[in-house]
């Protein structure tokens, strides 16, 4: 026999298989799923688009001509202009600035507390989580509407308190989720193995409990966004949201609609807008749940 | 036996049952590992066999500390792990390893093969980057996989190799003792035996000590070198296997070794068939006395009421029952 000696080591290129991931796996899966790539990519141009404009045109949008007052739709103004003259494209965009910003920091400060005292409530567990679930039942059932409210009221219409206040509220949800999931992790067999190889509790936490509860997290966080966005615009149509001359959707569309008899662009243009990313953010919401769900779509 | 290499001594591990919400109220116990003395020579093969829900989990997760045990003693190698706490039963978990009934929940779906080795190898060792590979792919020519597959995900693989996964995993930290809780009862039927044969394998090459958790007997008879029978927290039976599988002396032991079909249809239809009766009994109120005695075909007064111990029956073997020399 003259085979060649077999190498004992290996070497990483040109023998070991890639493997694929189940992250590369739901990028796939996302991929092929149209309507939430539609709905990416609609909410990156929109994003792109709205957080530009204040950039090149810082003050564009309050730009008054009370000469031209209302007009509809033409090549200088494509979006039409409002009773000031101001340009409503310039305003929709500017809108959507600042709704988003409402929806992201809203977002991040409901996830940072809600997976915080959700996976400590799951992890550590007995009477702690007990105790701390019901905490989150109580706050549940607080018309957190008329809390919101009271803080604008107490504190003044600042925007920063607004999304505190909002985050405040959508915490809730994902604290149930990840607490949830935390808990069913905890039992599962992985865990145990991880504990009886003797590894510290940080690397389990770290290397085994996050990166399984990070897709669920993902989901869900899609998902609040358009669910703050509502929340704000719903804030601001009371009048309680952001104060003139600055404007979100919410404003814009409390605006139209006192005009729309005689003015009825300025309701559509923003209404359009806030529709199509409250829908893009849900399809995009709904594909990735689809994709990250290793169990519904696995095995 | 003063050569054991692991002893358990009068171990018990009872879960206490609570109600209420904030304010607890201790209303029982259960008592899922109840007494229960044994001891295993290095490089022994012992198989754990019981119904579903009789504590051969429990006792399995008491041995390696994954439960502390209520009450008794866990002597491996001479040092009682029941004391061990904190850092020191951290450090000392290289010497003992568990593999998990279903391979697709013992291992972490979100590392590679690779990553998961090399955890387990860095869990107690520091071992230079330029050995690891090495180390590794020997891992999985040991368990029979191509290191072709190190950089895969677990879900790539069939039940079979994750089992496999699993048990490298285990071996990466040589560890002296392994418990095998039921690790082939999630695998189709066809891949079984290969588990079965590799762990049997393994465990005399590295003079492994195994513990093979089983619900069904025919599947540790082959490996074993004794079985024990557990029912309801406590040990029936014990003995080689041969012997407990030719010759049952418990009444219960009789029963299980009577459901194992033989493959043999003259012989099947001639044999005796012991048919157990009724469920197994809560392990929160056992009966008293033989915990068996409610469905024991041989049961006389004096069982509701004496808990028999596990005694000698001859030299090998030992047996709970009051009645073992009448009725044998
Ligand atoms: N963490 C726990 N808390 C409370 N009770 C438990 C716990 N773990 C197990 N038990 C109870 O202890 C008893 C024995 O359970 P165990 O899992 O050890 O049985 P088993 O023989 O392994 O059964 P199976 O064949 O179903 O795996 C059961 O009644 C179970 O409900
Ligand atoms: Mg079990």
């Amino acid at each position: 026999m003259t085979a060649a000696p077999q190498p004992a080591t290996l070497r990483p290129t040109d023998e070991i298989e890639a493997g694929h991931s189940l992250w590369q796996d739901a990028w796939h899966r996302l991929r092929k799923n149209k309507m939430a790539v539609l709905g990416g990519i609609f909410i990156i141009l929109l994003t792109i688009a709205s957080f530009v404009t204040p950039l090149v045109a810082s003050d564009y949008y309050k730009h008054q001509n009370l000469d031209l007052g209302a007009t509809p739709p033409s090549h200088a103004h494509w979006f039409g202009t409002d009773q000031l003259g101001r340009d409503l494209l310039a305003r929709v965009l500017y809108g959507g600035c600042i709704s988003l910003s409402v929806g992201i920091a809203a977002t991040v400060v409901s996830v940072v507390i809600g997976v915080l005292y959700g996976t400590i409530s799951g992890y550590i567990g007995g009477r702690l989580d007990v105790i701390m679930m019901r905490a989150v039942d109580i706050l549940y059932s607080l018309p957190f509407v008329m809390f919101v409210i009271l803080l604008m009221v107490i504190f003044g219409r600042n925007i920063i308190l607004l999304f505190m206040a909002i985050g405040a509220v959508e915490w809730l949800d994902m604290a149930r989720i990840v607490r949830g999931q935390v808990q069913s992790l905890k039992k599962q067999e992985f865990i145990e193995a991880a504990l009886a190889l003797g590894l510290r509790k940080r690397r389990i936490i770290l290397r085994h409990m996050i990166p399984n509860v990070l897709g669920i997290v993902i989901i869900y966080s899609t998902l609040i966004v358009p669910s703050v966005m509502l929340l704000e615009s719903f804030l601001s149509f009371l009048g309680f949201g952001v104060q003139p001359p600055m404007s979100s959707w919410g404003t814009l569309i409390n605006e139209g609609a006192k005009s729309m008899e005689e003015c009825p662009w300025l309701l559509i243009f923003p209404g359009l807008f806030f529709s199509a990313s409250l829908f893009s953010l849900n399809f995009l919401g709904d594909g990735l749940r689809d994709a990250l769900d290793v169990r519904a779509s696995k095995d | 036996m003063s050569d054991a290499f692991l002893q358990l001594q009068n171990v018990k591990t009872h879960f206490p049952v609570e109600r209420g919400i904030i304010f607890r109220r201790h209303i029982g116990e259960v008592k899922a590992v109840d007494g229960v003395s044994l001891s295993l020579l290095q490089g022994e093969i012992l198989g754990l066999v019981g119904e579903s829900g009789c504590g051969k989990s429990t006792l399995g997760r008491t041995i390696l500390q994954l439960v502390p045990p209520t009450e008794g003693a866990v002597i491996l190698a001479g040092k009682n792990l029941a004391q061990l706490k904190g850092r020191a039963l951290r450090e000392s978990r290289a010497d003992f390893q568990m593999i998990f009934q279903d391979p697709y929940a013992s291992l972490n779906p979100r590392m590679t093969v690779f990553d998961t080795l090399v955890e387990a190898i860095r869990a107690h060792k520091t071992v230079p980057s330029s050995e690891l590979a090495n180390r590794v792919s020997e891992l999985m020519k040991k368990v029979g996989l191509s290191p072709r597959f190190l950089q895969k995900y677990p879900h790539e693989f069939s039940g079979g190799q994750r089992q496999r996964i699993a048990i490298a995993r285990a071996l990466a930290v040589e560890p002296k003792l392994i418990i095998a809780d039921e690790p082939v009862s999630a695998l189709d039927v066809s891949i079984q035996a290969q588990i079965i044969n590799l762990l049997a394998q393994l465990s005399r090459e590295m003079k492994l000590t195994l513990v093979f958790i089983s619900h069904d007997l025919s599947v540790v008879k082959h490996i074993s070198d004794r079985i024990a029978v557990m029912y309801v927290g406590k040990i029936v039976e014990l003995g080689p296997a041969t012997d407990v599988f030719e010759k049952p002396l418990h009444p219960y032991t009789k029963a299980l070794v009577s459901a194992v079909p033989i493959p043999d249809p003259e012989r099947e239809k001639k044999r005796l068939r012991v048919i157990l009766s009724g469920d197994p009994p809560s392990p929160m109120n056992p009966p008293g006395g033989c915990a068996f005695h409610p469905r024991c075909a041989c049961a006389v007064a004096e069982c509701s009421r004496t808990v028999p111990g596990l005694d000698n029956f001859n030299a090998a073997r030992q047996v709970a029952c009051i009645r073992a020399k009448e009725i044998n």
